[in-house]
């Protein structure tokens, strides 16, 4: 039971809730959206790198039963088949939006992928999950009184119907990514070429970060051969695997006014399909 | 902020079940019910996650700094050279821990040239080898800024490189993962392997910190406690 004023005050409470730019109206019509928010607002929001911030006081953090639990349950579904890491990735640290990205403990967005993915594969329902969640606050009524924060599952299940990807069993003895080892064909780049990163658009995921595109650097390594994160995160079988180089790009070039030597220098990892010569 | 604002974002008096806490139970309990995986499962990946730290690493660049043929190992084919301190990266399932993958670089510091890792995308880190990764090394802040004023961040960490030294920012955004392996030391000559392990701490393997004579610890030594944490 809620009061009307308990519902006003939750109301007022999640209106406050802002990530959106302040100059313009919630739903504004088409053309008060230029190219550049539009492009901010698409931006997959895991993409921080280069985001003006000032100094925090860093800190360790000791971790919390469920924050471990989630860690283990999220690695277990990959580990029996249920996703690959790269679903997790976009389901977690984009799909989320920016509020829940920015807003949420680390391990929350964890939590909330690992039931995200449960219900998108049919393995539970939604309803199912909301009816188990009442249930487990209903055992904790009235504080925990030192009753032990446990799951007590009703029984167990052999699996035996539950669809799983191959991954989990063509990867075993090898590993990721050498399993795609021999089926990306020659590498287009060699170390020493000067490559420009392609300003794709890139709507629901990728893992080419936005500070280098359109930057020239240099091949520093021919990595190996895997699907590109924006196929993988959708665990198609039909991806196909591509070469994945380390760019080095110097960071007095990279970055408007850099305050370091022009020595200095960054890495990061493309996959070739972003990656053109450099002329 | 109103008064029905201030009663819900205040604490509870009484110790409350929290919201992270419902959902990661029903979570497990309906994976456990429907056999996606098993409670077994559950117990044993927990076990390998509790047993990972940085430990090997360490090993790994003491053993380096006395050894020229097993520093070119590490170099040139790091997951041989893992094994070798107790690390196989294919463990515990065969195919690896599932977020960290295979593929796993060593960076080589030299007088001229010193590496720091950050994943500017989330937290990609070489946990088989260095264990969970720090809290503020997950922050948005770290990650945001690393990439673009490392000078400034590293002397956040009361780390200050002449301009001699060039810095290289690994953005460890994909598969590889990586570790930095520090110059060794002034003042270690004659030193065992157990000793110069003890100087190589977490943060001299993310690029953080210069391995010193006399420094066995991290420079963040400061730790939020966790409200509820797991039962030992």
């Amino acid at each position: 039971m809620t009061t009307p004023a308990e519902r006003a005050s939750r109301l007022d409470l999640v209106a406050r809730l802002k990530s959106a730019y302040p100059e313009l109206p919630d739903a504004p019509t088409p053309e008060l959206i230029d190219h550049q928010r539009y492009a901010a607002y698409m931006k997959t929001v895991h993409d921080v790198g280069g985001e003006p911030d000032a100094p925090i006081k860093y800190e360790n953090k000791q971790y919390e039963g469920w924050e471990e639990n989630t860690y283990v349950t999220c690695e277990v579904l990959a580990w029996r088949g249920i996703w690959l890491s790269e679903e997790r990735r976009r389901i977690g640290n984009v799909d989320v939006g920016r509020a829940i990205y920015l807003g949420l403990p680390y391990y929350a967005r964890w939590l909330w992928a690992a039931a995200r993915i449960l219900v998108e594969k049919h393995h539970i329902t939604s309803g199912e999950l909301s009816e188990r969640m009442a249930e487990v606050q209903g055992r904790y009524d009235g504080g925990l009184n030192g009753k032990p924060l446990e799951a007590k599952p009703k029984c167990h299940g052999d699996g035996l119907q539950i669809q799983r990807n191959r991954h989990h069993v063509d990867a075993v003895g090898k590993g990721d990514p050498h399993i795609y080892a021999g089926r990306a064909g020659q590498p287009k780049f060699t170390v020493g070429d000067q490559v420009v990163v392609r300003e794709l658009p890139a709507l629901f995921y990728t893992r080419t970060p936005e500070y280098v595109r359109g930057a020239t650097g240099e091949i520093a390594k021919v990595s190996y051969e895997s699907p590109a994160a924006e196929d993988e995160s959708w665990d198609r079988p039909d991806a196909q695997p591509e070469w994945f180089y380390i760019v080095r790009f110097n960071l007095s070039q990279l970055w408007l006014g850099y305050t370091g030597t022009s020595s200095d220098t960054l890495q990061t990892e493309i996959p070739e399909r972003w990656l053109q010569a450099a002329h | 902020m109103t008064e029905h604002d201030h009663e819900l974002t205040v604490a509870p008096m009484v110790d409350e079940i929290t919201d992270f806490e419902v959902l990661e139970i029903a979570v497990r309990e309906l994976c456990i019910e429907k056999g996606i995986f098993t409670a077994e499962d559950h117990r044993r990946f927990t076990e390998f996650a509790e047993q990972i730290g940085p430990t090997p690493a360490a090993r790994l660049v003491a053993k380096a700094w006395l050894d020229p043929e097993f520093k070119t190992l590490a170099l040139t084919d790091p997951m041989t050279a893992s094994k070798e301190v107790g690390v196989d990266w294919l463990d515990p399932t065969g195919f690896g821990t599932p977020s960290d993958f295979c593929a796993f670089h060593i960076l080589e510091d030299t007088p001229t040239l010193h590496h720091v890792i950050v994943c500017a995308l989330c937290s990609c880190y070489p946990r088989p080898i260095l264990g969970n990764s720090p809290e503020w090394y997950r922050t948005p802040n770290y990650r945001r800024r690393m990439v673009r004023w490392p000078r400034q961040v590293l002397a956040e960490f009361g780390l200050y490189l002449p301009d001699d030294v060039a810095i290289r920012v690994e953005d460890s955004n994909q598969k590889h993962r990586f570790m930095a392996m520090p110059l060794r030391p002034k003042g270690t000559d004659g030193w065992e392997e157990d000793q110069l392990a003890e100087i190589v701490t977490r943060d001299c393997l993310i690029g953080v910190a210069l391995p010193k004579v006399g420094v066995t610890t991290n420079v963040i030594t400061d730790t939020r406690p966790a409200v509820h944490p797991l039962p030992s």
